[in-house]
Protein backbone atom coordinates (compact mmCIF):
# COMPACT_ATOMS: atom_id res chain seq x y z
CA UNK A 1 0.00 0.00 0.00
CA UNK A 2 1.58 3.24 -1.09
CA UNK A 3 0.39 6.81 -1.27
CA UNK A 4 -1.24 7.57 -4.61
CA UNK A 5 -0.75 11.30 -4.49
CA UNK A 6 -0.23 13.84 -1.75
CA UNK A 7 -1.41 16.70 -3.93
CA UNK A 8 -4.34 18.73 -2.70
CA UNK A 9 -4.75 22.37 -3.67
CA UNK A 10 -3.78 24.36 -0.54
CA UNK A 11 -6.83 26.60 -1.02
CA UNK A 12 -9.04 23.50 -0.96
CA UNK A 13 -7.31 22.14 2.14
CA UNK A 14 -7.66 25.47 3.94
CA UNK A 15 -11.33 25.77 3.01
CA UNK A 16 -11.95 22.22 4.24
CA UNK A 17 -10.23 23.02 7.53
CA UNK A 18 -12.30 26.17 7.91
CA UNK A 19 -15.51 24.20 7.33
CA UNK A 20 -14.52 21.59 9.93
CA UNK A 21 -13.53 24.22 12.48
CA UNK A 22 -16.65 26.35 12.16
CA UNK A 23 -18.99 23.34 12.22
CA UNK A 24 -17.27 21.93 15.30
CA UNK A 25 -17.36 25.28 17.07
CA UNK A 26 -21.06 25.74 16.31
CA UNK A 27 -21.91 22.30 17.63
CA UNK A 28 -20.22 23.30 20.88
CA UNK A 29 -19.51 19.76 22.11
CA UNK A 30 -15.92 18.72 21.25
CA UNK A 31 -16.22 15.20 22.71
CA UNK A 32 -19.40 14.46 20.78
CA UNK A 33 -17.79 15.95 17.66
CA UNK A 34 -15.00 13.35 17.90
CA UNK A 35 -17.50 10.48 18.26
CA UNK A 36 -19.30 11.71 15.12
CA UNK A 37 -16.08 12.15 13.17
CA UNK A 38 -14.71 8.75 14.19
CA UNK A 39 -17.95 6.95 13.35
CA UNK A 40 -18.09 8.50 9.86
CA UNK A 41 -14.43 7.60 9.33
CA UNK A 42 -15.19 3.99 10.31
CA UNK A 43 -18.02 3.81 7.78
CA UNK A 44 -15.88 5.38 5.06
CA UNK A 45 -12.85 3.23 5.98
CA UNK A 46 -10.51 6.20 6.34
CA UNK A 47 -7.40 4.92 8.12
CA UNK A 48 -5.68 8.32 8.27
CA UNK A 49 -8.80 9.94 9.74
CA UNK A 50 -9.29 7.19 12.34
CA UNK A 51 -5.70 7.41 13.50
CA UNK A 52 -5.91 11.19 13.79
CA UNK A 53 -9.28 11.46 15.47
CA UNK A 54 -8.79 8.59 17.91
CA UNK A 55 -5.72 10.49 19.12
CA UNK A 56 -7.70 13.73 19.41
CA UNK A 57 -10.59 11.98 21.17
CA UNK A 58 -8.22 10.52 23.77
CA UNK A 59 -6.67 13.95 24.27
CA UNK A 60 -10.13 15.32 24.90
CA UNK A 61 -10.92 12.69 27.46
CA UNK A 62 -13.39 10.57 25.50
CA UNK A 63 -13.48 7.26 27.39
CA UNK A 64 -11.78 4.13 26.08
CA UNK A 65 -15.07 2.34 26.59
CA UNK A 66 -16.86 4.68 24.18
CA UNK A 67 -14.08 4.43 21.62
CA UNK A 68 -14.05 0.64 21.88
CA UNK A 69 -17.81 0.33 21.47
CA UNK A 70 -18.38 3.08 18.92
CA UNK A 71 -18.57 0.74 15.92
CA UNK A 72 -21.41 -1.11 17.69
CA UNK A 73 -22.99 1.84 19.49
CA UNK A 74 -26.52 0.65 18.81
CA UNK A 75 -25.89 -2.54 20.76
CA UNK A 76 -23.76 -0.90 23.42
CA UNK A 77 -26.38 -0.23 26.03
CA UNK A 78 -25.30 2.21 28.67
CA UNK A 79 -22.20 3.41 26.83
CA UNK A 80 -23.84 6.31 24.95
CA UNK A 81 -26.56 8.70 26.09
CA UNK A 82 -29.64 9.55 24.01
CA UNK A 83 -28.12 12.72 22.57
CA UNK A 84 -25.00 10.87 21.47
CA UNK A 85 -27.11 8.08 19.97
CA UNK A 86 -29.23 10.58 18.02
CA UNK A 87 -26.06 12.22 16.65
CA UNK A 88 -24.51 8.87 15.72
CA UNK A 89 -27.66 7.70 13.99
CA UNK A 90 -27.76 10.92 11.96
CA UNK A 91 -24.05 10.53 11.16
CA UNK A 92 -24.66 7.09 9.72
CA UNK A 93 -27.66 8.18 7.64
CA UNK A 94 -25.89 11.24 6.22
CA UNK A 95 -22.74 9.23 5.48
CA UNK A 96 -24.44 6.31 3.71
CA UNK A 97 -26.57 8.39 1.34
CA UNK A 98 -26.17 5.97 -1.54
CA UNK A 99 -28.37 3.41 0.23
CA UNK A 100 -31.29 5.80 0.51
CA UNK A 101 -32.34 9.07 2.06
CA UNK A 102 -32.09 10.32 5.62
CA UNK A 103 -35.13 8.69 7.27
CA UNK A 104 -37.67 10.94 8.99
CA UNK A 105 -37.36 8.98 12.24
CA UNK A 106 -33.59 9.55 12.29
CA UNK A 107 -33.86 13.22 11.44
CA UNK A 108 -36.63 13.81 13.99
CA UNK A 109 -34.71 12.09 16.76
CA UNK A 110 -31.76 14.39 16.08
CA UNK A 111 -34.08 17.40 15.97
CA UNK A 112 -35.36 16.51 19.46
CA UNK A 113 -31.87 16.52 20.95
CA UNK A 114 -30.32 19.46 19.10
CA UNK A 115 -31.75 22.91 18.50
CA UNK A 116 -31.84 24.07 14.88
CA UNK A 117 -28.55 25.96 15.01
CA UNK A 118 -26.78 23.03 16.66
CA UNK A 119 -28.36 20.65 14.17
CA UNK A 120 -27.22 22.74 11.18
CA UNK A 121 -23.68 22.64 12.59
CA UNK A 122 -23.88 18.93 13.35
CA UNK A 123 -24.86 18.29 9.73
CA UNK A 124 -21.98 20.57 8.70
CA UNK A 125 -19.59 18.53 10.81
CA UNK A 126 -20.79 15.24 9.31
CA UNK A 127 -20.33 16.73 5.84
CA UNK A 128 -16.88 18.07 6.76
CA UNK A 129 -15.54 14.70 7.94
CA UNK A 130 -17.04 13.04 4.88
CA UNK A 131 -14.96 15.51 2.85
CA UNK A 132 -11.77 14.53 4.65
CA UNK A 133 -12.61 10.85 4.36
CA UNK A 134 -12.97 11.24 0.57
CA UNK A 135 -9.75 13.13 -0.05
CA UNK A 136 -7.74 10.82 2.22
CA UNK A 137 -9.13 7.48 1.01
CA UNK A 138 -8.96 8.37 -2.68
CA UNK A 139 -5.35 9.57 -2.41
CA UNK A 140 -4.54 6.66 -0.05
CA UNK A 141 -2.91 8.82 2.60
CA UNK A 142 -1.50 6.40 5.19
CA UNK A 143 -2.38 6.58 8.88
CA UNK A 144 0.15 7.81 11.37
CA UNK A 145 0.84 11.24 9.96
CA UNK A 146 -0.89 12.99 12.81
CA UNK A 147 0.78 13.90 16.09
CA UNK A 148 -1.35 15.57 18.76
CA UNK B 1 -36.70 26.32 -23.74
CA UNK B 2 -38.93 26.62 -20.71
CA UNK B 3 -37.08 25.88 -17.54
CA UNK B 4 -38.65 28.43 -15.27
CA UNK B 5 -41.85 26.66 -14.26
CA UNK B 6 -42.10 25.95 -10.56
CA UNK B 7 -44.20 22.81 -10.91
CA UNK B 8 -44.01 19.73 -13.12
CA UNK B 9 -45.30 20.35 -16.60
CA UNK B 10 -48.64 18.50 -16.77
CA UNK B 11 -51.10 20.85 -15.11
CA UNK B 12 -53.98 18.36 -15.24
CA UNK B 13 -52.19 15.55 -13.39
CA UNK B 14 -52.65 15.05 -9.67
CA UNK B 15 -49.09 15.20 -8.44
CA UNK B 16 -48.18 14.69 -4.81
CA UNK B 17 -47.94 17.93 -2.86
CA UNK B 18 -44.59 19.66 -2.63
CA UNK B 19 -42.98 19.42 0.78
CA UNK B 20 -41.10 22.15 2.62
CA UNK B 21 -37.41 21.68 3.42
CA UNK B 22 -36.61 20.23 6.85
CA UNK B 23 -34.09 22.83 7.84
CA UNK B 24 -32.94 26.16 6.46
CA UNK B 25 -29.37 25.20 7.29
CA UNK B 26 -27.65 27.98 5.34
CA UNK B 27 -29.53 30.66 7.31
CA UNK B 28 -29.14 28.84 10.62
CA UNK B 29 -25.42 28.25 10.11
CA UNK B 30 -24.21 31.08 7.82
CA UNK B 31 -20.62 30.32 8.87
CA UNK B 32 -20.97 26.78 7.54
CA UNK B 33 -22.58 28.02 4.32
CA UNK B 34 -19.80 30.57 3.80
CA UNK B 35 -17.18 27.89 4.35
CA UNK B 36 -18.92 25.68 1.77
CA UNK B 37 -18.96 28.49 -0.79
CA UNK B 38 -15.26 29.09 -0.19
CA UNK B 39 -14.56 25.38 -0.60
CA UNK B 40 -16.70 25.15 -3.73
CA UNK B 41 -14.88 28.11 -5.29
CA UNK B 42 -11.46 26.63 -4.48
CA UNK B 43 -12.37 23.17 -5.74
CA UNK B 44 -13.64 24.18 -9.17
CA UNK B 45 -10.52 26.16 -10.13
CA UNK B 46 -9.03 24.92 -13.35
CA UNK B 47 -11.55 22.15 -13.90
CA UNK B 48 -13.29 21.78 -17.26
CA UNK B 49 -16.85 23.03 -16.55
CA UNK B 50 -18.50 20.55 -18.95
CA UNK B 51 -16.76 17.64 -17.24
CA UNK B 52 -17.62 19.00 -13.82
CA UNK B 53 -21.32 19.22 -14.75
CA UNK B 54 -21.33 15.53 -15.60
CA UNK B 55 -19.55 14.67 -12.34
CA UNK B 56 -21.99 16.77 -10.32
CA UNK B 57 -25.05 15.22 -11.94
CA UNK B 58 -23.75 11.66 -11.52
CA UNK B 59 -22.80 12.09 -7.84
CA UNK B 60 -26.18 13.73 -7.18
CA UNK B 61 -27.94 10.80 -8.82
CA UNK B 62 -26.12 8.23 -6.69
CA UNK B 63 -26.69 10.26 -3.53
CA UNK B 64 -30.34 10.84 -4.48
CA UNK B 65 -30.11 14.61 -4.06
CA UNK B 66 -33.22 15.91 -5.82
CA UNK B 67 -32.34 19.57 -5.36
CA UNK B 68 -28.83 18.99 -6.73
CA UNK B 69 -30.11 17.04 -9.74
CA UNK B 70 -32.52 19.89 -10.51
CA UNK B 71 -29.80 22.48 -10.22
CA UNK B 72 -26.98 20.71 -12.03
CA UNK B 73 -29.00 19.35 -14.94
CA UNK B 74 -30.44 22.83 -15.53
CA UNK B 75 -26.99 24.41 -15.32
CA UNK B 76 -25.56 21.78 -17.68
CA UNK B 77 -28.35 22.33 -20.21
CA UNK B 78 -27.96 26.09 -19.96
CA UNK B 79 -24.22 25.69 -20.60
CA UNK B 80 -24.99 23.80 -23.80
CA UNK B 81 -24.72 20.20 -22.65
CA UNK B 82 -26.85 17.81 -24.72
CA UNK B 83 -30.03 16.26 -23.36
CA UNK B 84 -28.80 12.92 -24.64
CA UNK B 85 -25.59 12.94 -22.61
CA UNK B 86 -27.47 13.98 -19.47
CA UNK B 87 -30.15 11.32 -19.95
CA UNK B 88 -27.58 8.59 -20.57
CA UNK B 89 -25.52 9.54 -17.53
CA UNK B 90 -27.21 7.12 -15.13
CA UNK B 91 -26.22 4.29 -17.50
CA UNK B 92 -22.90 5.74 -18.70
CA UNK B 93 -21.12 2.39 -18.48
CA UNK B 94 -23.52 1.05 -21.12
CA UNK B 95 -23.40 4.18 -23.26
CA UNK B 96 -19.68 4.83 -23.34
CA UNK B 97 -19.70 6.19 -26.89
CA UNK B 98 -21.49 9.30 -25.63
CA UNK B 99 -18.47 10.28 -23.53
CA UNK B 100 -14.74 10.94 -23.90
CA UNK B 101 -12.09 8.78 -22.25
CA UNK B 102 -11.50 11.55 -19.75
CA UNK B 103 -15.16 11.83 -18.92
CA UNK B 104 -15.51 8.06 -18.49
CA UNK B 105 -12.51 7.91 -16.14
CA UNK B 106 -13.88 10.85 -14.16
CA UNK B 107 -17.33 9.26 -13.89
CA UNK B 108 -15.86 6.00 -12.68
CA UNK B 109 -13.78 7.82 -10.07
CA UNK B 110 -16.87 9.81 -9.06
CA UNK B 111 -18.79 6.63 -8.37
CA UNK B 112 -15.97 5.00 -6.42
CA UNK B 113 -15.40 8.10 -4.28
CA UNK B 114 -19.11 8.59 -3.70
CA UNK B 115 -19.81 5.02 -2.54
CA UNK B 116 -16.95 4.86 -0.03
CA UNK B 117 -18.97 2.88 2.47
CA UNK B 118 -18.88 -0.17 0.19
CA UNK B 119 -15.10 -0.25 0.09
CA UNK B 120 -12.13 1.78 -0.97
CA UNK B 121 -11.34 3.43 -4.27
CA UNK B 122 -10.09 0.47 -6.36
CA UNK B 123 -6.58 0.71 -7.84
CA UNK B 124 -7.96 0.03 -11.27
CA UNK B 125 -10.33 2.99 -11.06
CA UNK B 126 -7.68 5.31 -9.68
CA UNK B 127 -5.14 4.25 -12.29
CA UNK B 128 -7.56 4.77 -15.12
CA UNK B 129 -8.12 8.31 -13.87
CA UNK B 130 -4.38 8.83 -13.41
CA UNK B 131 -3.84 7.89 -17.06
CA UNK B 132 -6.34 10.49 -18.25
CA UNK B 133 -5.51 13.35 -15.88
CA UNK B 134 -2.12 14.65 -14.88
CA UNK B 135 -1.50 14.77 -11.15
CA UNK B 136 -2.55 18.37 -10.45
CA UNK B 137 -5.67 17.98 -12.55
CA UNK B 138 -6.49 14.72 -10.80
CA UNK B 139 -6.11 16.36 -7.39
CA UNK B 140 -8.59 19.00 -8.58
CA UNK B 141 -11.01 16.35 -9.76
CA UNK B 142 -10.78 14.59 -6.38
CA UNK B 143 -11.56 17.89 -4.64
CA UNK B 144 -14.46 18.55 -6.97
CA UNK B 145 -15.99 15.10 -6.41
CA UNK B 146 -15.61 15.66 -2.67
CA UNK B 147 -17.40 19.00 -2.83
CA UNK B 148 -20.41 17.79 -4.80
CA UNK B 149 -20.71 15.00 -2.25
CA UNK B 150 -20.76 17.68 0.44
CA UNK B 151 -23.57 19.62 -1.25
CA UNK B 152 -25.49 16.38 -1.79
CA UNK B 153 -25.31 15.68 1.96
CA UNK B 154 -26.72 19.09 2.85
CA UNK B 155 -29.39 18.83 0.15
CA UNK B 156 -30.63 15.40 1.17
CA UNK B 157 -30.41 15.87 4.95
CA UNK B 158 -32.14 19.25 4.89
CA UNK B 159 -34.52 17.89 2.22
CA UNK B 160 -34.06 20.91 -0.01
CA UNK B 161 -36.93 21.23 -2.46
CA UNK B 162 -36.21 20.64 -6.15
CA UNK B 163 -37.98 22.38 -9.01
CA UNK B 164 -37.39 26.05 -8.35
CA UNK B 165 -33.81 26.42 -9.49
CA UNK B 166 -33.09 28.90 -12.28
CA UNK B 167 -29.99 28.19 -14.37
CA UNK B 168 -27.04 30.24 -13.22
CA UNK B 169 -28.69 31.13 -9.92
CA UNK B 170 -25.79 29.83 -7.81
CA UNK B 171 -22.63 30.90 -9.54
Amino acid sequence: MTVRTRLLDPAVGQAMSALSATAKKGLGDPALAELVVIRASQLNHCAFCLDMHLAIAREQGVSEKQLDLLAAWEEAEGAFDERERAALELTEAVTVLTDGFVPDAVYERAARHFDEVELAHLIGLIVAINNWNRVMVSRRIPPGGYTP
Amino acid sequence: MTTTQDTPQDTTAQYAPETAPRLDWATLAPDVYKAMIRLDTAARQGLDPALYHLVKIRASQINHCAFCIDMHTKDALAAGESVERIVQLSAWDESRHFYTGKELAALELTEAMTVLTDGFVPDEVYEKAAKQFEETELARLISAITVINAWNRFGVTARMTPGHYQPGQHK
